[in-house]
């Protein structure tokens, strides 16, 4: 591995004055899963790499308020999973988040790290969408917020600004019962990047949300199955056939709605059932 | 242009090391050429084999994707120290031989063929349960693999198969002795009730 | 003892950590080596300059084809073909042009991205259609090979067997063409070289299968007896072939002599690909079949397409296609192979050893003859397969196990012939191995005065688990308790010879040896118990361990030190164990035993996504006698799981510069723990009729010769799809499928 200077920083404001100081230089290290896959392949020669890890205004833990789940910056993949509340509410980003590589993996992997690497194939992104996911971003002139629906702009390409982070993810809750589902296409069963990937979210109106990865340059959200088709622009590597890819989409979009609406039913059988009682 | 070394402290298996250390240095060099821990392997360099999982402060990560930089301060437990340094359900001795001391290199006792006097220190459950199902062909893998369901048993003392498989997906085995893996983490979580 | 499953010699080491593979061993103040590589396959080098590298701080070397002198040494187990550092030409991506040996890795990686090579990248034979295009680039210059008739063809041989004639009539002839990948061998250890110069010459630490090999091929590199090269193997972690034959041990020693210091090259997984591979194939097959499904004819024309030097793939052609009709009877057979040369990575030994590739098309074909014909599919193999003692090689070792007995054993595991659900079929295949031919082992087997023993053995334990059975075997004949023997592996300066560990051998030959060893030791003991206790030798008896007198009986122990006091000493013997050499054989003589598996499978498919999950396999294997049923079981079962990657899921993808673009873990896949059968079983046939100790065969390889085609055979059953060409990946199958239904309508996909 090429080598580079390590900077760990323990205030927020050290992080930004850094990373606006190093600009393209620099790489942020969060759980390091896929930047320490690149540095040692050489696609990324940083000449500093930044620990966020001790910025204590970076948080581990989710945050509950009345409006939603905050999921803080140094979140890691397992934190999601075992989240008592994420679990409940949103049991699709559940499945997504344990679809990312192996426990080792989801042991140092960082949700904001997953969308911020914007790979057009992240797991964690269709569920981020169809839940109406907000990015909550600063830098050191300040803070703005995007919904994850214009965060990502291409492969490896965000809204983010040169020295602006993610410093959390609100997860709004929903207004009325929903039920979603998650679910990827793999050359095997065990362990693997998505070939495709979707989330299908069905609320009690009837509305559905759909979200899908790997199937364009960046993961997106549609309204319904056809129009997600429609706007799905997959190319050929050596993971899939561009077809593949398409009629996959179809598959899982079938399935997943399948599957979200027997979650929706048993959501709304539960809410019933409190009602009754 | 050599970036300045990280002074890094670093407690394994019980015991700390203060180290300097190259900023680029990964936690698995680190074990392996800085400390002389080459129980933990290395195969992939990129988190997708498993042979260099560790426990850093008792979560199973794969060293090779942890800068040593990164884990200053961290508590870590390799193979080496497994047995000591790991919560388990009890730490069982081997089943045939009497182990009065750590080190035993007295032959095995008992009607259980074994072969080949080792150096036969106390053994974490699991470590047994690998030996005794045979569960290690060419032993690569097998660190690792032990790492991983120790981290496994820690948060779920009674898995099923595929919660086992589940929590040892990002270990790879060329020698396929899969089955035999599975047996031995049910094995050894049979043996820690 | 033998025939019960003792625990794992090595195993305490091998789950604590303890057990010492190459990459951990420490040598003092050891240089490390990087390579320099291209970015593509195939490359005129018009110049390297190495100043700029040797000015970083701590390197030590900087070697390169020029800085050797020419010629370059050139080595190979089969001819020696491949030069140190590439000269000239780089052949296949990867291939060092230059060598760094520095104090830290650190300063050897720096160095070695200093190293400017300037080159023209040169068009590459990818594959098997180009490397057979006479307009093609050859890829071994014809001056390697003078008055060889291949030498201006990228043809490194061709063999022809055959007998019967083909004209003779068939009712059905099925006739296909099968391909088979190029696929890695991806041991979870990387291989890694050490080399150091000794006060005799030098000695190189490899992970290798055949350490006589590597002696011989880096004697001959450095023009040296081979008494100066000591060759020091610990035990491989996993070999599957990939480790057989020499790599970059012969640079690697020249590197020890050029610095004087130890130096020490760990690959990292992605230039072990680089390294290794098995060859992939192209095999079409004709064969006839008499209206009772009888075998009328196999006529089999396979291409192999080896890498850019030959490694041991002129064996692996010739081995392979020499046995390629199969376990059949087969009247009229007509063979013809060729292994061709391309810019790849030199294919080399991998489990099967060319069988996997020919069974997958051979086997194909009678499921496919089964079904024209009407016939179930375990009854078309049941009719054809060759009684025990039954010629099926026209003049060479006869059917040596009763064949059948596998083949319904694992239909009965499988419930052949009861129906299942929608979307579910099994097939069935049995592959057959031609096993080692003119080889041999040597055992050297101490007593020691106490009546513990040692035995010095040659073999590699690379997981197989030769060390536990070769102690059971020594335990066993000796009549000693199995903690009382110690086995040393791994180093040619104390292990006598033996020729290989591979071809499934080492229980036969080694066994053999280390048994006829025994028996000479308790000879020797008999002779001394009588001078010493002045009885006539025929009275004495040795049995399990105790040496019984006319008047009494004494220990091991007891007959050493009467016999030689104070001076202690000891009992020593070498046993052997050889298969004649048969210069007029095209092996070289003849098989010691067939390797027979039935394979068994029960699949289900997605029709949606393509995806085949395994659902049950049954592996039933003709061993002659499980030494140690376990370790038996073991390696069919991961010998299985490893073709089930092959079958199901990898393959290297070639760019169009002859880079590896899957290279590395991420994107060539092997399967995972997610992704073996749901249920597996493991059927051992014992009839005790093998040439190895106490009736045993070789085992260990049969598991992945016949899974392909049993696999293949039940998602045809199960989706209805013919595919004949591995592996069967999710979207290849899907491909299948969309080609067997009409396509729907445009609009006409309903959602939800």
């Amino acid at each position: 591995m090429r080598s580079f200077q390590y900077a760990r920083p323990e205030t927020l404001e050290e992080l930004l004055a850094l990373l606006h100081e190093h600009g393209p230089a620099a790489k942020l290290l969060a759980g390091g899963t896929d930047l320490m896959v690149r540095l040692r392949s050489g696609q990324s020669l940083p000449r500093v790499v930044i620990d966020l890890k001790r910025v204590k205004a970076l948080r581990a833990e989710i945050v509950e308020t009345d409006a939603g789940l905050r999921i803080g910056a140094r979140t890691v993949m397992a934190g999601l999973i075992e989240d008592r509340r994420v679990r409940r509410h949103f049991s699709a980003l559940v499945e997504a988040a344990g679809a990312v590589g192996s426990v080792q993996i989801r042991n140092r992997a960082t949700l904001a790290g997953n969308i911020c690497n914007a790979s057009p194939a992240a797991d964690t992104a269709p569920a981020l969408l169809v839940y109406g996911a907000i990015a909550n971003l600063v830098e050191l002139g300040g803070r703005r917020s995007v919904p994850l629906a214009d965060f990502f702009l291409g492969p490896g390409r965000t809204v983010l600004n040169r020295g602006e982070i993610v410093e959390s993810i609100d997860v709004p809750f929903a207004s009325e019962p929903s039920g979603a589902a998650f679910g990827r296409i793999t050359r095997r069963r065990g362990v693997d990047v998505a070939g495709v990937n979707l989330c299908c979210l069905v609320k009690a109106s009837g509305q559905t949300l759909f979200a899908c990865g790997a199937v364009g340059p960046r993961p997106f959200l549609a309204p319904d199955l056809e129009s997600l088709i429609a706007q799905a622009s997959p190319i050929s590597d050596l993971r899939s056939g561009s077809d593949y890819r398409l009629a996959m989409l179809a598959v899982l979009g079938r399935r997943c709605l399948a599957a979200a609406v027997s979650r929706l039913q048993l959501a709304m059988t539960a809410v019933e059932a409190t009602c009754n009682r | 242009m050599q970036p300045l070394s990280v002074a890094v402290t670093l407690t394994v298996n019980g015991q700390t090391h203060a180290l300097e250390v190259l900023p680029h240095h990964t936690l698995l060099e680190t074990l392996r050429d800085g400390l002389g821990l080459t129980g933990t392997k290395e195969c992939c360099g990129e988190g997708e084999c498993g042979a260099c999982t560790v426990l850093v402060n008792g979560r199973a990560i794969n060293s090779c994707l942890m800068l040593a930089a990164e884990a200053d301060g961290e508590t870590i437990v390799t193979i080496e120290g497994l047995c000591e340094h790991t919560p388990t359900g009890g730490q069982a001795p081997l089943g045939r031989a009497s182990l009065a001391g750590p080190i035993d290199n007295r032959p095995p006792v008992g009607n259980r063929p074994h072969i080949g006097p080792g150096p036969l220190s106390r053994l974490d459950p699991l470590q047994t349960a690998f030996l005794e199902k045979g569960a290690a062909q060419c032993g690569f893998c097998i660190p690792g693999m032990i790492m991983a369901a120790r981290y496994l048993l820690m948060g779920n003392p009674h898995p099923t198969v595929t919660e086992i498989q589940d929590g040892l997906a990002g270990n790879l085995c060329r020698c396929g002795g899969y089955s035999r893996i599975i047996e031995s983490v049910a094995a050894a979580a049979e043996a820690e009730t | 003892m033998i025939g019960q499953s003792a625990i794992r010699a090595g195993g305490l080491e091998r789950v604590t950590g303890a057990q010492k593979y190459t990459a951990d061993l420490r040598l003092e103040r050891p240089l490390d080596v990087k390579l320099v590589k291209l970015d593509c396959a195939r490359a005129r080098i018009h110049s390297i300059d190495t100043h700029a590298a040797r000015r970083v701080e701590g390197v030590r070397h900087v070697l390169t084809a020029a800085g050797i002198g020419f010629p370059v040494p050139r080595y190979g187990p089969a001819y020696a073909d491949r030069p140190v550092l590439a000269e000239g030409e780089t052949k296949f991506f990867g291939e060092p042009v230059a060598a760094v040996a520095a104090e830290s890795k650190e300063a050897a990686e720096a160095a070695a991205a200093m190293v400017q090579v300037e080159y023209e990248e040169l068009p590459a034979v990818l594959t098997i259609e180009a490397a057979l295009d006479p307009a093609s680039p050859l890829v071994q210059d014809p001056e390697l090979r003078p008055g060889d008739r291949y030498a201006g063809t990228n043809i490194l041989n061709e063999w022809r067997f055959g007998w019967g004639a083909l004209e003779s009539g068939a009712g059905l002839v099925i006739e296909n063409e099968y391909t088979f990948p190029m696929v890695t061998h991806f041991a979870i250890e990387p291989h890694a070289f050490l080399a150091a110069p000794d006060p005799n010459g030098v000695t190189v630490w490899s992970p290798v299968q055949h350490p006589y090999v590597l002696q011989r091929v880096v004697a001959a590199a450095l023009g040296w007896p081979v008494s100066k090269v000591r060759v020091i193997s610990p035990d491989p972690g996993g070999g599957f072939g990939g480790k057989g034959w020499p790599k970059f041990e012969p640079l690697m020693a020249l590197l020890a002599l050029e610095t004087g210091r130890p130096v020490r090259l760990v690959l990292t997984l992605e230039e072990t690909f680089q390294a290794a591979r098995r060859a992939s194939a192209r095999i079409h097959v004709s064969t006839g079949f008499e209206s009772s499904g009888r075998i009328a004819f196999q006529d089999i024309h396979a291409d192999f397409l080896l890498g850019a030097y030959a490694d041991i793939g002129a064996r692996v052609v010739s081995k392979a296609s020499y046995a390629a009709c199969g376990p059949y009877r087969t009247p009229h057979a007509r063979i013809v192979a060729r292994a061709l040369f391309s810019h790849t990575t030199p294919s080399t030994a991998f489990r099967g050893f060319g069988t996997p590739q020919a069974s997958w098309a051979v086997e194909s074909q009678l499921d496919e003859a089964a079904r024209s014909l009407g016939i179930d599919r375990l009854e078309i193999r049941r009719l054809n397969l060759p009684s025990k003692g039954e010629a099926f090689v026209p003049g060479d070792t006869p059917a040596d196990g009763d064949w059948a007995q596998a083949l319904h054993k694992a239909a009965e595991a499988i419930e052949w012939g009861t129906p299942l659900p929608k979307h579910r079929g099994r097939g069935i295949a049995l592959g057959l191995k031609s096993s080692a031919t003119a080889s041999v082992s040597f055992a050297l087997v101490r007593l020691h005065h106490d009546g513990s023993a040692s035995v010095m053995s040659g073999t590699s334990d690379m997981g197989q688990g030769a060390r536990t059975v070769f102690t059971q075997i020594a335990a066993q004949e000796l009549g000693i308790p199995e903690a009382r023997v110690t086995i040393v592996m791994g180093d040619t300066a104390v292990t006598p010879f033996d020729s290989s560990t591979s071809a499934s051998r080492s229980t036969v030959f080694m066994g053999n040896a280390i048994m006829r060893a025994c028996q000479d030791i308790k000879a020797q003991i008999r002779q001394l118990a009588a001078e010493v206790f002045v009885v006539p030798a025929d009275s004495v008896v040795v049995s399990d361990g105790a040496v019984l007198l006319p008047d009494g009986q004494a220990s091991y122990a007891e007959v050493l030190n009467a016999y030689y006091g104070s001076a202690r000493g000891e009992a020593m013997a070498v046993g052997s164990c050889r298969s004649k050499y048969v210069a007029e054989h095209p092996l070289g003589g003849n098989p010691a035993f067939w390797e027979l598996m039935c394979v068994a499978a029960e699949v289900e498919v997605d029709e949606e996504t393509g995806h085949v999950q395994v659902r049950k396999l049954v592996l039933a294997s003709d061993v002659g006698k499980a030494i140690n049923p376990r370790h038996v079981e073991m390696q069919d079962e991961g010998a299985a799981i490893m073709g089930l990657g092959h079958t199901l899921m990898e393959h290297l993808i070639l760019d169009s510069h002859g880079r590896i673009a899957n290279l590395g873990a991420l994107d060539y896949r092997i399967p995972t723990i997610q992704d073996i059968p749901a249920a597996m079983q493991s059927v051992l046939i014992e009839n005790g009729d093998g040439p190895g100790p106490y009736g045993a065969k070789g085992a260990g390889e049969g598991g992945v010769l016949a899974i392909s085609a049993a696999i293949g055979s039940a998602v045809r059953e199960a989706a209805g799809v013919a595919i004949r060409d591995l592996p069967l990946t999710p979207e290849r199958v899907w491909r299948a499928i969309q080609e067997r239904q009409p396509k729907p309508q445009q609009g006409e996909l309903t959602y939800g």
